[in-house]
Protein backbone atom coordinates (compact mmCIF):
# COMPACT_ATOMS: atom_id res chain seq x y z
CA UNK A 1 0.00 0.00 0.00
CA UNK A 2 2.67 2.50 1.09
CA UNK A 3 4.93 1.22 -1.63
CA UNK A 4 2.39 1.72 -4.38
CA UNK A 5 1.66 5.19 -2.99
CA UNK A 6 5.36 6.03 -3.28
CA UNK A 7 5.39 4.79 -6.85
CA UNK A 8 2.47 7.00 -7.74
CA UNK A 9 4.25 10.03 -6.28
CA UNK A 10 7.11 9.22 -8.68
CA UNK A 11 4.67 8.98 -11.52
CA UNK A 12 3.06 12.31 -10.67
CA UNK A 13 6.41 14.10 -10.95
CA UNK A 14 7.32 12.24 -14.10
CA UNK A 15 3.97 12.92 -15.74
CA UNK A 16 4.48 16.57 -14.85
CA UNK A 17 7.79 16.56 -16.69
CA UNK A 18 6.13 14.75 -19.59
CA UNK A 19 3.46 17.47 -19.75
CA UNK A 20 6.13 20.20 -19.85
CA UNK A 21 7.78 18.46 -22.80
CA UNK A 22 4.63 17.64 -24.73
CA UNK A 23 2.47 20.68 -24.06
CA UNK A 24 4.38 23.10 -26.33
CA UNK A 25 3.93 20.64 -29.19
CA UNK A 26 0.21 20.30 -28.50
CA UNK A 27 -0.13 24.08 -28.27
CA UNK A 28 1.42 24.45 -31.73
CA UNK A 29 -0.61 21.57 -33.13
CA UNK A 30 -3.89 23.08 -31.93
CA UNK A 31 -2.89 26.57 -33.03
CA UNK A 32 -2.08 25.30 -36.50
CA UNK A 33 -5.73 24.53 -37.27
CA UNK A 34 -7.20 27.67 -35.77
CA UNK A 35 -8.46 30.39 -38.05
CA UNK A 36 -6.47 33.37 -36.76
CA UNK A 37 -4.60 34.99 -33.88
CA UNK A 38 -7.86 36.05 -32.22
CA UNK A 39 -9.01 32.44 -31.95
CA UNK A 40 -5.64 31.39 -30.50
CA UNK A 41 -5.83 34.10 -27.84
CA UNK A 42 -9.47 33.53 -26.93
CA UNK A 43 -9.11 29.78 -26.64
CA UNK A 44 -5.41 29.02 -26.15
CA UNK A 45 -5.58 25.61 -24.47
CA UNK A 46 -8.62 24.07 -26.05
CA UNK A 47 -9.08 21.92 -29.08
CA UNK A 48 -10.20 24.22 -31.89
CA UNK A 49 -13.91 24.35 -32.70
CA UNK A 50 -13.45 24.26 -36.45
CA UNK A 51 -10.43 22.85 -38.21
CA UNK A 52 -8.82 25.24 -40.66
CA UNK A 53 -6.68 23.01 -42.89
CA UNK A 54 -6.06 25.96 -45.15
CA UNK A 55 -3.13 26.98 -42.91
CA UNK A 56 -1.25 23.89 -44.01
CA UNK A 57 -1.74 24.61 -47.69
CA UNK A 58 -0.73 28.25 -47.30
CA UNK A 59 2.29 27.42 -45.15
CA UNK A 60 3.46 24.80 -47.67
CA UNK A 61 3.37 27.38 -50.45
CA UNK A 62 4.53 30.47 -48.53
CA UNK A 63 7.27 28.75 -46.59
CA UNK A 64 8.53 26.83 -49.67
CA UNK A 65 8.71 23.78 -47.42
CA UNK A 66 9.24 21.36 -50.30
CA UNK A 67 12.32 23.22 -51.58
CA UNK A 68 13.97 23.61 -48.19
CA UNK A 69 13.08 20.07 -47.19
CA UNK A 70 14.67 18.58 -50.29
CA UNK A 71 17.80 20.74 -49.90
CA UNK A 72 18.25 19.66 -46.28
CA UNK A 73 17.58 16.03 -47.09
CA UNK A 74 20.05 15.58 -49.92
CA UNK A 75 22.86 17.68 -48.39
CA UNK A 76 22.52 15.85 -45.05
CA UNK A 77 22.51 12.40 -46.64
CA UNK A 78 25.36 13.06 -49.08
CA UNK A 79 27.57 14.69 -46.45
CA UNK A 80 26.92 11.89 -43.92
CA UNK A 81 27.73 9.18 -46.46
CA UNK A 82 30.90 10.93 -47.62
CA UNK A 83 32.05 11.35 -44.03
CA UNK A 84 31.50 7.66 -43.34
CA UNK A 85 33.37 6.57 -46.48
CA UNK A 86 36.37 8.79 -45.69
CA UNK A 87 36.36 8.01 -41.97
CA UNK A 88 36.04 4.27 -42.59
CA UNK A 89 39.07 4.26 -44.90
CA UNK A 90 41.15 6.15 -42.35
CA UNK A 91 39.93 4.06 -39.40
CA UNK A 92 40.78 0.87 -41.25
CA UNK A 93 44.31 2.02 -42.03
CA UNK A 94 44.82 3.26 -38.48
CA UNK A 95 43.51 0.20 -36.67
CA UNK A 96 44.28 -2.73 -38.98
CA UNK A 97 47.33 -1.93 -41.05
CA UNK A 98 50.76 -2.48 -39.56
CA UNK A 99 52.06 1.03 -38.97
CA UNK A 100 51.66 1.28 -35.22
CA UNK A 101 53.58 4.48 -34.43
CA UNK A 102 52.27 6.43 -37.39
CA UNK A 103 48.73 5.29 -36.63
CA UNK A 104 48.88 6.24 -32.95
CA UNK A 105 50.12 9.66 -33.93
CA UNK A 106 47.44 10.17 -36.59
CA UNK A 107 44.68 9.04 -34.24
CA UNK A 108 45.78 11.45 -31.49
CA UNK A 109 46.09 14.20 -34.08
CA UNK A 110 42.53 13.72 -35.32
CA UNK A 111 41.34 13.48 -31.71
CA UNK A 112 42.53 17.07 -31.28
CA UNK A 113 39.55 18.04 -33.41
CA UNK A 114 37.20 17.19 -30.57
CA UNK A 115 38.90 19.83 -28.42
CA UNK A 116 38.44 22.67 -30.87
CA UNK A 117 35.17 24.51 -30.21
CA UNK A 118 33.01 24.78 -33.32
CA UNK A 119 32.16 28.43 -32.73
CA UNK A 120 35.80 29.42 -33.03
CA UNK A 121 35.88 27.78 -36.48
CA UNK A 122 32.84 29.42 -38.12
CA UNK A 123 34.57 32.62 -39.12
CA UNK A 124 37.81 31.13 -40.50
CA UNK A 125 35.80 28.43 -42.32
CA UNK A 126 33.72 31.23 -43.82
CA UNK A 127 36.96 32.76 -45.06
CA UNK A 128 38.11 29.41 -46.44
CA UNK A 129 34.84 28.73 -48.22
CA UNK A 130 34.97 32.17 -49.79
CA UNK A 131 38.52 31.58 -50.98
CA UNK A 132 37.34 28.34 -52.58
CA UNK A 133 34.72 30.43 -54.39
CA UNK A 134 31.84 28.19 -53.34
CA UNK A 135 30.03 30.64 -51.07
CA UNK A 136 26.27 30.60 -51.67
CA UNK A 137 26.33 27.15 -53.28
CA UNK A 138 25.51 23.82 -51.69
CA UNK A 139 29.21 22.93 -51.78
CA UNK A 140 29.67 25.52 -49.02
CA UNK A 141 27.64 23.26 -46.72
CA UNK A 142 28.44 19.83 -48.14
CA UNK A 143 32.23 20.09 -47.76
CA UNK A 144 32.32 21.62 -44.23
CA UNK A 145 29.60 19.23 -42.99
CA UNK A 146 31.61 16.29 -44.33
CA UNK A 147 34.85 17.55 -42.79
CA UNK A 148 33.58 18.66 -39.39
CA UNK A 149 32.09 15.21 -38.62
CA UNK A 150 35.34 13.33 -39.36
CA UNK A 151 36.94 13.29 -35.87
CA UNK A 152 33.82 11.92 -34.21
CA UNK A 153 33.27 9.32 -36.96
CA UNK A 154 36.89 8.14 -36.84
CA UNK A 155 36.71 7.72 -33.05
CA UNK A 156 33.59 5.55 -33.19
CA UNK A 157 34.56 3.52 -36.27
CA UNK A 158 38.15 2.99 -35.11
CA UNK A 159 36.96 1.78 -31.69
CA UNK A 160 34.69 -0.71 -33.43
CA UNK A 161 37.22 -1.93 -36.00
CA UNK A 162 39.86 -2.40 -33.31
CA UNK A 163 37.62 -4.97 -31.64
CA UNK A 164 37.44 -7.22 -34.70
CA UNK A 165 39.61 -10.33 -34.05
CA UNK A 166 42.69 -10.57 -36.27
CA UNK A 167 42.17 -14.29 -36.94
CA UNK A 168 39.57 -13.31 -39.52
CA UNK A 169 42.15 -11.27 -41.36
CA UNK A 170 44.68 -14.06 -41.31
CA UNK A 171 42.18 -16.31 -43.04
CA UNK A 172 41.53 -13.62 -45.62
CA UNK A 173 45.25 -13.17 -46.26
CA UNK A 174 45.58 -16.94 -46.75
CA UNK A 175 42.86 -16.72 -49.36
CA UNK A 176 44.97 -14.14 -51.15
CA UNK A 177 43.07 -10.94 -50.39
CA UNK A 178 45.01 -7.66 -50.35
CA UNK A 179 44.40 -4.79 -47.92
CA UNK A 180 41.71 -3.28 -50.12
CA UNK A 181 39.93 -6.61 -50.49
CA UNK A 182 40.05 -7.19 -46.74
CA UNK A 183 38.58 -3.74 -46.22
CA UNK A 184 35.68 -4.01 -48.65
CA UNK A 185 34.85 -7.72 -48.29
CA UNK A 186 35.41 -8.23 -44.59
CA UNK A 187 35.91 -5.20 -42.36
CA UNK A 188 33.21 -3.01 -43.93
CA UNK A 189 30.37 -5.56 -43.67
CA UNK A 190 31.36 -6.27 -40.05
CA UNK A 191 31.38 -2.56 -39.21
CA UNK A 192 27.83 -1.88 -40.42
CA UNK A 193 26.30 -1.51 -36.92
CA UNK A 194 28.82 1.20 -36.01
CA UNK A 195 28.31 2.87 -39.38
CA UNK A 196 24.56 3.02 -38.79
CA UNK A 197 25.19 4.82 -35.48
CA UNK A 198 27.63 7.23 -37.08
CA UNK A 199 25.25 7.87 -39.97
CA UNK A 200 22.34 8.70 -37.67
CA UNK A 201 24.37 11.07 -35.52
CA UNK A 202 25.91 12.85 -38.50
CA UNK A 203 22.63 13.01 -40.39
CA UNK A 204 20.79 14.60 -37.45
CA UNK A 205 23.68 17.01 -36.90
CA UNK A 206 23.62 18.13 -40.54
CA UNK A 207 19.84 18.18 -40.73
CA UNK A 208 19.61 20.51 -37.71
CA UNK A 209 22.68 22.64 -38.45
CA UNK A 210 21.86 26.34 -38.43
CA UNK A 211 24.90 28.63 -38.18
CA UNK A 212 26.83 27.68 -41.33
CA UNK A 213 23.62 27.32 -43.33
CA UNK A 214 22.53 30.77 -42.19
CA UNK A 215 25.74 32.61 -43.05
CA UNK A 216 27.04 30.67 -46.06
CA UNK A 217 23.85 30.60 -48.15
CA UNK A 218 22.03 33.74 -49.18
CA UNK A 219 19.95 32.59 -52.18
CA UNK A 220 16.49 31.70 -50.92
CA UNK A 221 16.06 28.60 -53.14
CA UNK A 222 19.27 27.09 -51.77
CA UNK A 223 18.38 27.39 -48.09
CA UNK A 224 18.02 24.43 -45.77
CA UNK A 225 14.96 23.75 -43.63
CA UNK A 226 16.06 25.35 -40.31
CA UNK A 227 17.19 28.57 -42.00
CA UNK A 228 14.18 28.59 -44.30
CA UNK A 229 11.84 28.22 -41.35
CA UNK A 230 13.46 31.16 -39.55
CA UNK A 231 13.08 33.23 -42.71
CA UNK A 232 9.43 32.19 -42.94
CA UNK A 233 8.90 33.18 -39.30
CA UNK A 234 10.45 36.59 -39.92
CA UNK A 235 8.25 37.16 -42.97
CA UNK A 236 4.93 35.93 -41.56
CA UNK A 237 5.40 36.55 -37.86
CA UNK A 238 1.98 38.10 -37.44
CA UNK A 239 0.10 35.02 -38.61
CA UNK A 240 0.68 32.52 -35.85
CA UNK A 241 -1.77 29.92 -37.14
CA UNK A 242 0.10 29.62 -40.41
CA UNK A 243 3.46 29.70 -38.63
CA UNK A 244 2.34 26.83 -36.41
CA UNK A 245 1.51 24.79 -39.50
CA UNK A 246 5.04 25.49 -40.72
CA UNK A 247 6.48 24.29 -37.41
CA UNK A 248 4.42 21.10 -37.65
CA UNK A 249 5.83 20.41 -41.12
CA UNK A 250 9.39 20.71 -39.90
CA UNK A 251 8.90 18.78 -36.66
CA UNK A 252 6.89 15.81 -37.92
CA UNK A 253 9.52 14.17 -40.18
CA UNK A 254 12.05 14.15 -37.34
CA UNK A 255 9.44 12.75 -34.96
CA UNK A 256 8.62 9.94 -37.41
CA UNK A 257 12.29 9.02 -37.84
CA UNK A 258 12.73 9.20 -34.07
CA UNK A 259 9.71 6.96 -33.47
CA UNK A 260 11.11 4.30 -35.82
CA UNK A 261 14.79 4.46 -34.87
CA UNK A 262 14.66 5.69 -31.28
CA UNK A 263 16.90 2.98 -29.80
CA UNK A 264 19.66 3.62 -32.34
CA UNK A 265 19.25 7.39 -32.10
CA UNK A 266 19.43 7.48 -28.31
CA UNK A 267 22.40 5.09 -28.21
CA UNK A 268 24.20 6.90 -31.00
CA UNK A 269 23.77 10.41 -29.67
CA UNK A 270 24.66 9.61 -26.07
CA UNK A 271 27.61 7.38 -27.02
CA UNK A 272 28.77 10.05 -29.44
CA UNK A 273 28.79 12.76 -26.83
CA UNK A 274 30.55 10.69 -24.18
CA UNK A 275 33.29 9.46 -26.50
CA UNK A 276 33.61 12.94 -27.90
CA UNK B 1 50.28 -11.38 -42.89
CA UNK B 2 52.38 -8.37 -41.92
CA UNK B 3 53.56 -8.07 -45.47
CA UNK B 4 50.03 -7.86 -46.81
CA UNK B 5 49.08 -5.21 -44.29
CA UNK B 6 52.22 -3.13 -44.79
CA UNK B 7 51.64 -1.45 -48.11
CA UNK B 8 52.79 2.16 -47.71
CA UNK B 9 50.93 3.40 -50.79
CA UNK B 10 47.61 1.89 -49.70
CA UNK B 11 48.10 3.25 -46.20
CA UNK B 12 48.72 6.76 -47.47
CA UNK B 13 45.78 6.62 -49.89
CA UNK B 14 43.48 5.45 -47.11
CA UNK B 15 44.37 8.10 -44.53
CA UNK B 16 44.94 10.98 -46.93
CA UNK B 17 41.32 12.11 -47.60
CA UNK B 18 40.50 12.26 -43.88
CA UNK B 19 43.77 13.97 -43.10
CA UNK B 20 43.38 16.62 -45.81
CA UNK B 21 39.84 17.50 -44.74
CA UNK B 22 40.83 17.49 -41.08
CA UNK B 23 43.75 19.84 -41.62
CA UNK B 24 41.74 22.06 -43.97
CA UNK B 25 38.76 22.46 -41.64
CA UNK B 26 40.30 22.25 -38.15
CA UNK B 27 44.02 23.06 -38.10
CA UNK B 28 44.20 25.57 -40.93
CA UNK B 29 41.18 27.62 -39.73
CA UNK B 30 42.67 28.01 -36.25
CA UNK B 31 46.01 29.14 -37.73
CA UNK B 32 44.13 31.41 -40.11
CA UNK B 33 42.12 32.95 -37.26
CA UNK B 34 45.27 33.58 -35.22
CA UNK B 35 46.98 35.17 -38.23
CA UNK B 36 44.12 37.51 -39.18
CA UNK B 37 43.44 38.41 -35.55
CA UNK B 38 46.61 40.52 -35.72
CA UNK B 39 45.42 42.41 -38.80
CA UNK B 40 42.83 45.04 -39.57
CA UNK B 41 41.65 43.15 -42.68
CA UNK B 42 38.07 43.93 -43.69
CA UNK B 43 37.64 40.61 -45.47
CA UNK B 44 37.61 42.00 -49.01
CA UNK B 45 40.48 44.33 -49.86
CA UNK B 46 43.81 43.10 -51.19
CA UNK B 47 46.08 44.68 -48.60
CA UNK B 48 46.23 43.08 -45.18
CA UNK B 49 47.68 45.41 -42.57
CA UNK B 50 49.31 44.15 -39.39
CA UNK B 51 48.25 46.03 -36.32
CA UNK B 52 49.74 43.85 -33.58
CA UNK B 53 47.48 43.19 -30.64
CA UNK B 54 45.23 46.17 -31.27
CA UNK B 55 42.19 43.96 -32.01
CA UNK B 56 42.64 42.22 -28.69
CA UNK B 57 42.96 45.44 -26.71
CA UNK B 58 39.86 46.81 -28.47
CA UNK B 59 37.84 43.69 -27.65
CA UNK B 60 39.07 43.51 -24.09
CA UNK B 61 38.02 47.08 -23.41
CA UNK B 62 34.61 46.60 -25.05
CA UNK B 63 31.85 46.40 -22.45
CA UNK B 64 29.53 44.60 -24.90
CA UNK B 65 32.10 41.84 -25.33
CA UNK B 66 32.32 41.27 -21.58
CA UNK B 67 28.56 41.24 -21.28
CA UNK B 68 28.51 38.49 -23.93
CA UNK B 69 31.13 36.57 -21.94
CA UNK B 70 28.92 37.00 -18.88
CA UNK B 71 25.98 35.52 -20.78
CA UNK B 72 28.06 32.45 -21.67
CA UNK B 73 28.74 32.31 -17.93
CA UNK B 74 25.00 32.36 -17.23
CA UNK B 75 24.58 29.40 -19.56
CA UNK B 76 27.18 27.51 -17.52
CA UNK B 77 25.77 28.53 -14.11
CA UNK B 78 22.22 27.71 -15.16
CA UNK B 79 23.20 24.22 -16.24
CA UNK B 80 25.32 23.60 -13.14
CA UNK B 81 22.88 24.77 -10.50
CA UNK B 82 19.48 24.21 -12.11
CA UNK B 83 19.82 21.59 -14.82
CA UNK B 84 22.20 19.18 -13.08
CA UNK B 85 19.99 18.78 -9.94
CA UNK B 86 16.93 18.28 -12.16
CA UNK B 87 18.84 15.73 -14.23
CA UNK B 88 19.83 13.75 -11.12
CA UNK B 89 16.37 13.84 -9.55
CA UNK B 90 14.49 12.84 -12.68
CA UNK B 91 16.88 10.10 -13.70
CA UNK B 92 16.49 8.66 -10.18
CA UNK B 93 12.71 8.92 -10.47
CA UNK B 94 12.64 7.15 -13.84
CA UNK B 95 14.98 4.41 -12.62
CA UNK B 96 12.61 3.80 -9.71
CA UNK B 97 9.55 3.01 -11.80
CA UNK B 98 9.01 0.06 -14.09
CA UNK B 99 5.75 0.95 -15.72
CA UNK B 100 5.91 3.63 -18.44
CA UNK B 101 9.71 3.80 -18.18
CA UNK B 102 10.08 3.46 -21.94
CA UNK B 103 7.57 6.23 -22.55
CA UNK B 104 9.29 8.62 -20.14
CA UNK B 105 12.67 7.94 -21.68
CA UNK B 106 11.40 8.44 -25.24
CA UNK B 107 9.46 11.62 -24.49
CA UNK B 108 12.13 13.22 -22.35
CA UNK B 109 14.79 12.67 -25.00
CA UNK B 110 12.68 13.87 -27.92
CA UNK B 111 13.47 17.62 -27.89
CA UNK B 112 17.19 16.95 -28.25
CA UNK B 113 16.79 15.34 -31.68
CA UNK B 114 15.04 18.43 -33.01
CA UNK B 115 16.57 21.42 -34.70
CA UNK B 116 17.43 24.21 -32.28
CA UNK B 117 16.21 26.71 -34.88
CA UNK B 118 12.72 25.21 -34.98
CA UNK B 119 12.61 24.93 -31.20
CA UNK B 120 13.60 28.60 -31.02
CA UNK B 121 10.69 29.48 -33.32
CA UNK B 122 8.29 27.30 -31.34
CA UNK B 123 9.31 28.89 -28.03
CA UNK B 124 9.23 32.34 -29.56
CA UNK B 125 5.53 31.66 -30.09
CA UNK B 126 5.12 30.45 -26.50
CA UNK B 127 6.77 33.65 -25.24
CA UNK B 128 4.70 35.87 -27.55
CA UNK B 129 3.32 38.67 -25.31
CA UNK B 130 -0.26 38.83 -26.63
CA UNK B 131 -1.29 35.29 -27.54
CA UNK B 132 1.65 33.18 -26.32
CA UNK B 133 1.15 30.31 -23.91
CA UNK B 134 3.02 31.79 -20.93
CA UNK B 135 1.19 35.07 -20.72
CA UNK B 136 -2.12 33.27 -21.27
CA UNK B 137 -1.41 31.01 -18.30
CA UNK B 138 -0.16 33.90 -16.15
CA UNK B 139 -3.16 36.07 -16.99
CA UNK B 140 -5.35 33.42 -15.34
CA UNK B 141 -3.54 34.32 -12.10
CA UNK B 142 -3.86 38.01 -12.81
CA UNK B 143 -0.18 38.55 -13.66
CA UNK B 144 0.41 41.44 -16.01
CA UNK B 145 1.74 40.96 -19.49
CA UNK B 146 5.47 40.16 -19.60
CA UNK B 147 7.50 40.91 -22.73
CA UNK B 148 9.63 37.80 -22.37
CA UNK B 149 12.01 38.24 -25.26
CA UNK B 150 12.00 42.02 -25.64
CA UNK B 151 12.37 42.95 -21.97
CA UNK B 152 16.02 43.19 -20.94
CA UNK B 153 15.44 41.62 -17.55
CA UNK B 154 13.56 38.58 -18.93
CA UNK B 155 15.19 37.84 -22.29
CA UNK B 156 18.22 35.93 -21.02
CA UNK B 157 16.31 33.76 -18.57
CA UNK B 158 13.75 32.99 -21.30
CA UNK B 159 16.50 31.69 -23.56
CA UNK B 160 18.04 29.67 -20.72
CA UNK B 161 14.69 28.03 -20.02
CA UNK B 162 14.24 27.07 -23.67
CA UNK B 163 17.78 25.73 -23.81
CA UNK B 164 17.19 23.68 -20.66
CA UNK B 165 13.89 22.40 -22.07
CA UNK B 166 15.72 21.11 -25.12
CA UNK B 167 18.75 19.49 -23.49
CA UNK B 168 17.85 18.34 -19.96
CA UNK B 169 16.21 15.15 -21.25
CA UNK B 170 19.30 14.20 -23.20
CA UNK B 171 21.38 14.15 -20.03
CA UNK B 172 18.62 12.44 -18.03
CA UNK B 173 18.79 9.51 -20.45
CA UNK B 174 22.58 9.39 -20.13
CA UNK B 175 22.49 9.36 -16.33
CA UNK B 176 19.60 6.89 -16.37
CA UNK B 177 21.70 4.43 -18.37
CA UNK B 178 24.44 4.72 -15.75
CA UNK B 179 21.99 4.13 -12.89
CA UNK B 180 20.50 1.08 -14.58
CA UNK B 181 23.94 -0.44 -15.05
CA UNK B 182 24.63 -0.47 -11.28
CA UNK B 183 24.36 -4.06 -10.02
CA UNK B 184 21.05 -4.67 -8.25
CA UNK B 185 22.81 -6.39 -5.30
CA UNK B 186 24.13 -3.10 -3.93
CA UNK B 187 20.68 -1.62 -3.68
CA UNK B 188 19.19 -4.83 -2.30
CA UNK B 189 21.87 -5.11 0.39
CA UNK B 190 21.10 -1.58 1.55
CA UNK B 191 17.40 -2.35 1.52
CA UNK B 192 17.95 -5.37 3.78
CA UNK B 193 19.92 -3.12 6.14
CA UNK B 194 16.80 -1.00 6.36
CA UNK B 195 17.79 2.01 4.28
CA UNK B 196 14.85 4.01 2.92
CA UNK B 197 14.47 4.89 -0.74
CA UNK B 198 15.82 8.40 -0.28
CA UNK B 199 18.77 7.16 1.79
CA UNK B 200 19.62 4.57 -0.85
CA UNK B 201 19.47 7.18 -3.58
CA UNK B 202 21.75 9.62 -1.73
CA UNK B 203 24.18 7.14 -0.15
CA UNK B 204 24.42 4.46 -2.83
CA UNK B 205 23.23 5.54 -6.24
CA UNK B 206 24.46 9.13 -6.42
CA UNK B 207 28.04 8.35 -5.32
CA UNK B 208 28.16 5.52 -7.85
CA UNK B 209 27.07 7.75 -10.72
CA UNK B 210 29.47 10.60 -9.90
CA UNK B 211 31.70 9.79 -12.92
CA UNK B 212 28.81 10.18 -15.37
CA UNK B 213 27.62 13.33 -13.60
CA UNK B 214 31.10 14.71 -14.04
CA UNK B 215 30.82 13.93 -17.75
CA UNK B 216 27.41 15.62 -17.87
CA UNK B 217 28.87 18.77 -16.27
CA UNK B 218 31.75 18.71 -18.73
CA UNK B 219 29.34 18.39 -21.65
CA UNK B 220 27.08 21.17 -20.34
CA UNK B 221 30.05 23.49 -20.09
CA UNK B 222 31.04 22.63 -23.65
CA UNK B 223 27.40 23.10 -24.69
CA UNK B 224 27.25 26.48 -22.96
CA UNK B 225 30.27 27.67 -24.92
CA UNK B 226 28.64 26.42 -28.14
CA UNK B 227 25.30 28.16 -27.62
CA UNK B 228 24.68 30.57 -30.47
CA UNK B 229 21.95 29.32 -32.79
CA UNK B 230 19.27 29.49 -30.08
CA UNK B 231 20.19 33.11 -29.32
CA UNK B 232 20.25 34.08 -33.00
CA UNK B 233 16.85 32.54 -33.65
CA UNK B 234 15.08 33.83 -30.55
CA UNK B 235 16.47 37.35 -30.00
CA UNK B 236 19.36 37.91 -32.45
CA UNK B 237 21.33 38.94 -29.35
CA UNK B 238 18.87 41.69 -28.45
CA UNK B 239 17.33 43.63 -26.86
CA UNK B 240 20.36 45.92 -27.14
CA UNK B 241 22.88 43.09 -26.79
CA UNK B 242 21.31 41.81 -23.57
CA UNK B 243 21.38 38.18 -24.75
CA UNK B 244 24.56 38.23 -26.84
CA UNK B 245 26.93 35.34 -26.30
CA UNK B 246 30.53 35.39 -27.50
CA UNK B 247 29.72 33.63 -30.78
CA UNK B 248 26.82 35.93 -31.72
CA UNK B 249 28.89 38.97 -30.75
CA UNK B 250 31.63 37.67 -33.03
CA UNK B 251 29.29 37.04 -35.97
CA UNK B 252 27.71 40.48 -35.68
CA UNK B 253 31.13 42.12 -35.55
CA UNK B 254 32.67 40.30 -38.49
CA UNK B 255 30.82 38.94 -41.51
CA UNK B 256 28.00 41.48 -41.56
CA UNK B 257 30.09 44.51 -40.58
CA UNK B 258 33.27 43.83 -42.59
CA UNK B 259 35.61 43.55 -39.63
CA UNK B 260 37.16 40.20 -40.48
CA UNK B 261 40.39 40.72 -38.55
CA UNK B 262 38.56 41.96 -35.48
CA UNK B 263 36.08 39.06 -35.62
CA UNK B 264 38.94 36.57 -35.77
CA UNK B 265 40.42 37.92 -32.57
CA UNK B 266 37.10 37.02 -30.89
CA UNK B 267 37.24 33.56 -32.51
CA UNK B 268 40.68 33.06 -30.96
CA UNK B 269 39.36 34.23 -27.58
CA UNK B 270 36.45 31.74 -27.79
CA UNK B 271 39.02 29.02 -28.48
CA UNK B 272 41.24 30.09 -25.56
CA UNK B 273 38.37 30.55 -23.06
CA UNK B 274 36.91 27.16 -23.91
CA UNK B 275 40.27 25.44 -23.49
CA UNK B 276 40.96 27.22 -20.19
CA UNK B 277 37.57 26.36 -18.70
CA UNK B 278 37.83 22.75 -19.85
CA UNK B 279 41.35 22.43 -18.48
CA UNK B 280 40.42 24.06 -15.18
CA UNK B 281 37.48 21.71 -14.74
CA UNK B 282 39.61 18.68 -15.58
CA UNK B 283 42.30 19.67 -13.08
CA UNK B 284 40.11 20.88 -10.24
CA UNK B 285 37.17 18.52 -10.36
CA UNK B 286 37.27 15.66 -12.84
CA UNK B 287 40.56 14.25 -11.58
CA UNK B 288 39.14 13.80 -8.11
CA UNK B 289 36.25 11.72 -9.32
CA UNK B 290 37.60 8.20 -9.15
CA UNK B 291 36.80 5.55 -11.65
CA UNK B 292 34.38 3.09 -10.12
CA UNK B 293 34.66 -0.63 -10.71
CA UNK B 294 32.07 -3.04 -9.48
Amino acid sequence: MIKSLKKSVNHIFLLGYLAIILFPFLFVLFSSVKSNNAEISSNPFGIPTTFVWDNYIKAWVNAKISTYFFNSLYISILASITTIAIAALASYAITRMRYRKMSTFLFQFILLGMLIPGNALILPIYGLVRKMNILDTHWALYIPYTAVAIPFSVIILAAFMRSIPSELEEAAVMDGLGPFGIFTRMILPLTIPAMVTVFIVNFLGNWNEFLLANYFISTDELRTLPVGMVGFRDAYNTNYAQMSAGIVYSVVPVMVIYAVLQEQIIDGLTAGSVKG
Amino acid sequence: MDKTLRKPLTYILFVLPALILFIAFFIYPIMDAIYYSFTSWNGISKNVKFIGIENYTTVMSDGEFWSSVKNNGYFILFSLFIQVPIIIIFSLLISNVKRLRGLYKTAVFMPSVMSTAVIGILWGFIYEPDIGLFNQILSVFGVEKIYWLSDKSWAMISILITNAWQWTGFYIVMVLAAILSIPKELDEAAMIDGATGVQRAIRITVPLIMPIISVVIMLSIAGAMKAADIVLVMTKGGPAGATDVMATFMLRNSITSFKYGFGNSIAVLIFVFTLVITALYQFLVARRVERIEY
